[in-house]
């Protein structure tokens, strides 16, 4: 019982580790040559030196920019306590000059308790904003201007991208300016005098290296030997997972699955699906842990349709199939069953059913989404004139049958016949 | 400003007191003079010849303009013995540096930021000594972003109510107004009668336009009345379908009485000519003076010259030639320029810095204070060579800025969107440029099969496919309810990223490492001898995208 406990406390520390974005980045912003001191020191130096800086943020979704930025905002936020306000727009929300505008009077209305008027026209927000920018440029204090999904904020005018820009150019104002966009070319978007008023500095942020992710699985994933756990319990664990982390097999595991998305966050999804099906009785992690997590992620949900199927519904879609490799690009039902009429009289099979029978089988696959109409308009005919098409790929209904129990052998050789 | 005042400017004496005291300094304890390199830029440098200035924005420095407006050495001169006596330092955030190395640092960087004010004007005295002569008619100023067109308006704008003061006449308004700002094109009269002393008839009906109009068309009923110097600046975003307004605008100096002179500022050569062709008839046409892109001399010229009023040397002087001879072949920007040298400082300090580090992990600091004598010669010679910005830094901030992100991405995406990447540019290889996801799938397909790499399912290459529409690779298109039929087009320029990123992981060994991208690549290439390492410059950049462009190699064969 109480190895229960602790196997649910351990389970629930590790979820909770997993779904805490900002906890899982710190263990990558150690070094000194990491994205997270860049972006820091850039970030600090523009504070303590009372100069106006512009900076991208560039990487795939999911690489850890806003995490990053959360977690260098809030180290800055204690080292110099009033010295930052923070103003977050949004590319999505925000992408109106008007909208953008109001949004930056609002949030510096908020910090500095001062009263927003929704009436404020868009001249008084603008001249609102370069007047608090001019203030706080007096006071020391700086304004960090986090614009979220940058290449959204490039559309259109770019008014207020020009603005901001443009009011850093003085030495009145003191204003970071940080852009966080997922596009590569984010800044080729940009406005060629809004480009020059731009500072070219971009961090990239690229996929970990192994060695990389070896530490943070370490870091996420050993419990702590503080007095949270029971002692021995701990130190099996973690002794456990080291052996895990060591296998060939694992490496082997990690490296397929981040073969298609080598994103940190797409690592975190995976290691949450490991995690939860911990074993609770043991209270350990294993290997087969991370090989079900994996195929579980990895599902075919038109092939496990298939294995569902009934071999005359395989029937119907194989003939689907053949009528589309004779290059009959519109066929409705009636032609699928001059097809399954045909092949019965070159085959003799035992599986010839009646049309109604079919109807049935047609309809069922219509629901389950294998096969479709061609167009909108054969809701209102009857099913068996309506065009219809496969919804899946020849690749997939070949796999798909070959991992059939009972499968007739007659299939398969016609599939392949006409390939 | 509590701020900017302490950030002085320092004196030889200054630094040799930071000197004694610090610790880590690798001051050689012979002596008061500073290591060689750091020699004293003499004060009395060749004036320049027109005294109007130029700086780089708009906004009055907060503090030279009191002290520097009209640049003399001896000026100089005499700021610095006034601030000899600051000594706080707002360097809280290095605190194992010595002293002197952070103030000078935030020095540089200040007088290289865009927004700095400098004292003199270089390579514009010809086009502010025309402004200043036409100022009777309208003047329109043109040139590229970056070369120094509204600074010099606004220099102008002071040198005109200098010389009206002089002169005895009345100071004239001045308007400076940026046209983006404005919601409506038509505000722009609004503002303009705001500045003249009209009474207020906002009430009628009548527009700020016809006001306008009116008043400038009639005699005055008192004899001399101000001028009004209006200042556009980004006049483009006046001109609407129509053109009316910047018609009007424009049309307002050619009044009988008209009391206001314009000067608009843009980007396009030919702005007065193409939208403004009734100009030319009724011979009111403005003076265009162009503002050309700056050439290598006169970034060089203006480089040296902010550098110039610091008392020590900061930059190698091929250091600064690198940097203005990229500019110029570039884009002439001088804006760029100066971020180029302010990221070549950041480097150098990172490296002066990391190197710091590796000094205080290493070297016994107790053994330092007993024998400074012995020890003293090995730091300062490895502090002598990192303590001015070389070529390499300039090299590596010129690579940083002029590169883009996409060969780096593209190396390190993950196989299976590599493998993406390559069918997309083989299937885009002939006439045909942009397809379906669904035929995507089949070349995708077709490639994994001949490198034996197992392909991944529709689910997972639509979402991978997304992932590359995201970062801009593929740009994936159309309406359709069907993942299949959406269309799939790839950059032209991408293609050739592509295939340069692609070709340098075959070369790479990747030995050893878990997830070795390119092992299992059975490609073939033919002839490429080069070599590189990951981190390839700008320069070289260039030189291998013409390289494949000559052998035109086939590089997807089995």
């Amino acid at each position: 019982m109480a190895r229960e406990n602790q196997a649910e406390k351990a389970l629930c520390l590790l979820r909770s580790r997993l779904c805490d974005p900002n906890f899982a980045f710190k263990a990558l912003s150690h070094s000194d040559d990491s994205n997270y001191s860049k972006l820091k020191f850039l970030v600090s130096s523009s504070i303590t030196e009372a100069c106006n800086n512009s900076i991208l943020l560039l990487g795939p979704r999911g690489s850890g920019k806003i995490a990053v930025l959360e977690l260098v905002l809030s180290d800055l936020l204690q080292e110099f306590p009033d010295m930052i306000s923070v103003i977050r727009l949004s590319g999505l929300l925000h992408s109106s000059d008007n909208c953008a505008f109001k949004e930056i009077a609002r949030q510096l209305c908020v910090e500095h308790q001062l009263v927003f008027s929704r009436m404020a026209s868009f001249d008084d927000n603008s001249q609102f904003m370069i007047a608090m920018l001019r203030e706080c440029g007096l006071a020391h204090k700086t304004i960090i201007f986090v614009l979220d999904e940058f290449d959204l904020f490039a559309l259109g005018k770019q008014r207020l991208l020009y603005s901001l820009l443009d009011a850093m150019q003085s030495v009145t104002s003191q204003a970071v300016v940080i852009g966080v966009s997922s596009r590569l070319d984010a800044d080729m978007l940009l406005d060629k005098r809004v480009r020059s008023r731009f500072s070219h500095r971009k961090l990239l942020f690229l996929p970990p290296a192994y060695e990389d992710i070896q530490r943070l699985l370490e870091h996420i994933l050993l419990l702590p030997t503080d007095s949270s756990f029971p002692p021995d319990y701990a130190i099996a664990f973690n002794a456990k997972l080291q052996t895990i982390l060591a296998d060939e097999r694992f490496k082997e595991i990690i490296n397929t699955y981040l073969n298609l998305d080598s994103t940190v966050k797409h690592l975190l999804r995976y290691l949450f699906r490991a995690v939860s099906d911990m074993d609770l009785e043991s209270g350990m992690l294993s290997l087969e842990n991370f090989k079900t997590a994996l195929s579980n992620i990895q599902r075919h949900p038109k092939l496990e349709c298939i294995k569902d199927c009934s071999v005359l519904e395989l029937y119907i879609l194989v003939c689907m199939k053949r009528l589309e490799v004779k290059e009959q690009n519109s066929y409705n039902f009636n032609a699928v069953m001059k097809e399954y009429k045909s092949i019965h009289d070159s085959v003799k099979t035992a599986d010839y059913f009646a049309r109604n029978v079919c109807l049935r089988a047609f309809e069922h696959l219509l629901q389950r989404e294998l096969i479709g109409f061609a167009d909108n308009r054969g809701q209102n005919q009857s099913i068996e004139f309506s065009p219809v098409k496969l919804l899946i790929s020849s690749h997939e209904l070949h796999q798909g049958m070959k991992s059939y129990g009972s499968c007739p052998a007659i299939l398969q050789q016609l599939m392949d016949r006409q390939k | 400003m509590p701020t900017i005042a302490k950030r002085s400017l320092e004196l030889n004496e200054d630094i040799m007191a930071a000197q004694s005291e610090s610790t880590l300094d690798a001051v050689p304890s012979a002596g008061g003079s500073p290591p060689p390199r750091r020699r004293l830029r003499s004060n009395s440098s060749p004036m320049k010849l027109s005294p109007i200035s130029k700086p780089m924005k708009l906004g009055s420095p907060r503090k030279r303009l009191s002290t520097c407006v009209n640049t003399r050495a001896n000026g100089i001169e005499k700021y610095f013995t006034q601030k000899k006596v600051q000594t706080l330092c707002k360097s809280v955030e290095k605190p194992k540096w010595n002293l002197k190395d952070s103030k000078q640092i935030s020095e540089v960087k200040e007088a290289l930021h865009v927004s700095t004010v400098p004292s003199t004007v270089s390579c514009r005295e010809d086009e502010l000594k025309r402004v200043l002569e036409f100022l009777k008619q309208c003047i329109y100023v043109c040139g590229c972003p970056g070369t120094g067109k509204s600074l010099s308006i606004e220099k102008v704008k002071q040198a005109l109510v200098d010389w009206a003061g002089e002169a005895g006449f009345e100071e004239p308004d001045v308007l400076a107004l940026n046209c983006s700002s404005l919601t409506k094109t038509s505000d722009i009269f609004a503002k303009i009668l705001g500045k003249d002393q009209t009474p207020k008839e906002v009430k009628s009906k009548t527009s700020s336009l016809q006001l306008l109009q009116n008043l400038y068309s009639q005699k005055p009923l008192y004899s001399r009345r101000k001028m009004t110097l209006v200042i556009a600046d980004e006049l483009d975003f006046l001109i609407t379908k129509d053109r009316v307004v910047l018609h009007d605008l424009f049309m307002l100096t050619t009044y009988q009485f008209s009391r206001c002179i314009l000067i608009g500022v843009a980007n396009a050569i030919d702005l007065a000519g193409r939208f403004l062709p009734r100009l030319q008839s009724l011979n009111c046409k403005p003076m265009v003076i162009t503002f050309r892109a700056y050439s290598y001399d006169q970034i060089l010229r203006i480089l040296q010259q902010r550098l110039i009023s610091l008392p020590y040397t900061v930059f190698q002087p091929p250091a600064l030639e690198l940097c203005a001879r990229k500019v110029a072949a570039a884009s002439g920007d001088m804006r760029k320029a100066l971020c180029i040298c302010r990221s070549a400082i950041e480097i150098l300090e990172a490296e002066v810095k990391e190197s710091a580090e590796n000094l205080n992990s290493s070297s016994v600091v107790d053994a330092f204070f007993e024998q400074q004598t012995a020890t003293a010669p090995a730091p300062v010679v490895k502090k002598q060579e990192t303590d001015v910005v070389t070529i390499g830094h300039m090299a590596s901030a010129l690579s940083k800025t002029f590169k883009s992100p996409v060969v780096d991405t593209i190396q390190s995406l993950p196989q299976h969107q590599q493998i993406i990447l390559c069918s997309a540019v083989r299937l885009f290889r002939g006439k045909k440029k942009d397809s379906t996801v669904a035929q995507l799938n089949k070349s995708y397909i077709d490639i994994c099969k001949s490198t034996l790499i197992p392909p991944v399912g529709i689910f997972e290459f639509s979402s991978m496919c997304r992932v590359l529409n995201d970062q801009g690779l593929l740009k994936l298109g159309g309406q359709s309810r069907d993942e299949k039929l959406k269309r799939v087009t790839t950059n032209a320029a991408d293609e050739a990223d592509i295939t340069f990123a692609l070709q340098i992981l075959l070369m790479l060994d990747t030995g050893g490492s878990h997830f070795p991208p390119a092992s299992k690549f059975k490609y073939k290439v033919r002839n490429l001898t080069f070599y590189s390492s990951l981190e390839i410059h700008c320069l070289d950049y260039e030189l291998c995208i013409s390289y494949f462009e000559l052998h035109e190699s086939e590089p997807w064969r089995n």
